[in-house]
């Protein structure tokens, strides 16, 4: 325990120094601190390595040819071939892929920031009847899983004839990111001071001008967490994908990597080259953003 | 209330005005609504009843007839041996993910929490393949575990260990707990994540009067630790199990349910069904036999957690 008491006062710099300290120094002889110490961050390391070991195989493939890669030589590609990544994205038509994911999950993280904030807001400082079944038909529709509704939302889909259709696939996706954005929003406008609000309603301000000039300029970091989990969620969505797009050209990434490996066949290289490449931008934005993403998570979880 | 305590002369005069702007309140709050209750109306609630109407009728994807064939569907699913079977494997894959992708996230949680340097690295690390898709986890386990050329055989053999070599996805009673095995290495992170989270939030104030008690390490881990997390065990808990249930892509790009039906699990069965079969009505029956199991459990673990923190 004394290694993890000096470990919190050393990142947090909190006021159980003294404690912490203390207990180093005197209880457990110093060289069962150092052998914990050893044993925890060994156990870390491994964990890590398993984590990291397939990412890290993937890119030392894409790399390899496929004589080396089916190989025993080694693990490290002796001769990096760099154009494995060009026939991955020519071949796999990537570009394509990649830019319908980056179309998807924008509209749909900007049209489940609009939705939910709105609704988030009204469940936090409006007064209304009603409000409190509104609530609970949101709690019960994030109970409804999505094998129970696919089947359903790809008919409904097919009777609005928005199957093959970004729109309607978008439209799934928000949908089904708005119950869980409204709770965070809600609780996050919860916490925050009405001063603002209170002083623009007597200026003569509208609830809706308030909402949009006052509180969400404010409300940054409430939607920063919701953008990037529902960013992260919409990007790797594959169910709905998979059911409503027949047309490669309108396939996101998913999809079109499941749609790459079936119909060409690709060689290993290729295909370790083409989800490289599919996951570079995600992989990019998790090191970026990774703090609002452990907000965002938490938010979404405990609500 | 306090209108009430007002004389009559008083109150009956601004009673129309007082209705009309209690009627406005309503309207500019249900306002702020439309939207989100347009979506969820459309696009969930609707297909939720229709996904029932539909397991009373049957359908082939493609006509606009849909003739109601009462529980055939429901007769036929009973005894589909595919499906009770992917219900078997979901129940493993929930089993195992629970006790070990559960088991693994607060260990490790435990262990970040508690060393001084590095926990940003390990954080990143750790939660680094939950940010992946299942298309490219199965597409990278695949490869990993192919029988010949696959590189954890390879490794097996290069250490020493080559009679633990096998056709990892192959063989009927390997590939059920490898398919697991994948998932855990997936969704550990997440449990992890919000447990790292929960401890962050435990007072420093109760180790400190634990300490004072003389309590040990696993001491303080039973009566502070362990009590402190109770909330963020138990959602951890059911969205891990809710995850491990609902598992689809990950399967389908590994073993599309295979050897024989050895990996099958229910939504890929649903999906078979449908897009595969175009049996439409059978496979809505399946989806509401396995999703209504899906909101059982959901509820009951609300009930359970709802009575617990009142008690």
């Amino acid at each position: 325990m004394s290694g993890r008491m000096t470990g919190r006062a050393d990142e947090m710099s909190i006021a159980s120094v003294p404690a912490g300290t203390a207990e180093g120094g005197t209880r457990p002889p110093r060289r069962k601190v150092r052998r914990d110490k050893v044993g925890l961050y060994g156990l870390l390391s491994v964990a890590a390595l398993i984590a990291l070991f397939p990412l890290l195989w993937m890119l030392s493939g894409s790399l390899q040819s496929l004589t080396e890669l089916l190989s025993n030589e080694s693990f490290l590609p002796a001769d990096p071939q760099w154009h494995n990544y060009v026939t991955a994205w020519v071949q796999g038509e990537l570009g394509i892929y990649l830019r319908n994911s980056v179309l998807y999950t924008g509209s749909a993280v900007i049209g489940i920031l609009l939705v939910s904030s709105l609704a988030g807001y009204a469940l936090a400082r409006l007064d209304f009847a009603g409000k409190g079944v509104f609530t609970f038909v949101i709690l019960a529709v994030m109970i409804i899983p999505a094998p129970a509704m696919f089947l359903a939302q790809y008919k409904l889909l097919i009777s609005l004839s928005l199957t093959n259709n970004p729109v309607g696939y978008v439209l799934i996706l928000i949908t089904s990111g708005i119950p869980m954005s409204t709770l965070i929003m809600r609780s996050f406008f919860a916490s925050q001071p009405r001063a603002l609000e209170e002083a623009a309603a007597l200026d003569g301000a509208g609830p809706l001008r308030i909402f949009w000039n006052v509180i969400l300029p404010l409300a940054r970091p409430g939607l920063a967490a919701v953008a990037v989990i529902q960013g992260l969620g919409a990007w790797n969505e594959y169910l709905m994908a998979l059911v409503l797009f027949d047309d490669n050209s309108l396939m996101p990434v998913q999809r079109g990597l499941t749609a790459f490996t079936s119909a060409e066949t690709p060689q290993q290289q290729i295909l370790l080259a083409a989800t490289t490449i599919s996951i570079v931008p995600v992989v990019i934005f998790y090191l970026l953003a990774q703090r609002h993403i452990v907000k965002g998570i938490g938010a979404g979880a405990i609500k | 209330m306090t209108t009430q305590q007002l004389a009559v002369p008083v109150r009956r005069p601004s009673r129309a005005p007082r209705g009309r702007r209690v009627l406005r309140r309503n309207l500019i709050g249900w306002l702020f609504l439309v939207p989100a209750i347009a979506l969820i109306g459309i696009f969930t609630i609707t297909p939720f009843a229709q996904a029932i109407l539909l397991s009373f009728q049957s359908w082939d994807g493609v006509s606009s007839d849909t003739p109601w064939v009462g529980l055939a569907n429901y007769d036929f699913v009973a005894s589909d041996p595919i499906f009770w079977a992917s219900m078997r494997n979901v129940l493993f894959f929930g089993v195992v993910g629970f006790v070990f992708g559960n088991g693994i996230a607060l260990v490790m949680a435990l262990a970040v929490n508690s060393i001084a340097r590095g926990k940003t690295f390990f954080r990143t690390v750790f939660y680094l393949p939950g940010v992946l898709s299942v298309v490219v986890v199965g597409l990278l386990f695949s490869f990993i575990l192919a029988p010949g050329s696959g590189i954890l055989n390879r490794l097996l053999g290069l250490v020493g260990l080559s009679a633990l070599q096998q056709n990892w996805l192959g063989e009927p009673t390997v590939a059920l707990p490898v398919v697991a095995a994948v998932f855990v290495w997936f969704h550990w992170g997440f449990g992890f994540l919000l447990f790292l989270a929960g401890l962050q939030d435990v007072p420093k104030e109760l180790y400190e009067a634990a300490e004072l008690d003389g309590a040990n390490r696993w001491s303080k881990f039973r009566y502070v630790t362990w009590p402190q997390l109770a909330p963020v065990t138990s959602i951890v808990s059911l969205l891990t199990l809710l995850a491990a249930l609902q598992i689809f892509g990950t399967v389908q790009v590994l073993t599309n349910g295979g050897p024989g039906q050895h990996t099958m699990v229910p939504t890929l069965a649903i999906y078979n069904e449908a897009f595969v079969n175009w049996r439409y009505g059978s496979a809505a029956a399946m989806s509401v036999i396995f999703g209504g199991a899906l909101v059982l459990l959901s509820v009951l673990q609300l009930a359970i957690t709802r009575r617990r923190s009142r008690v």
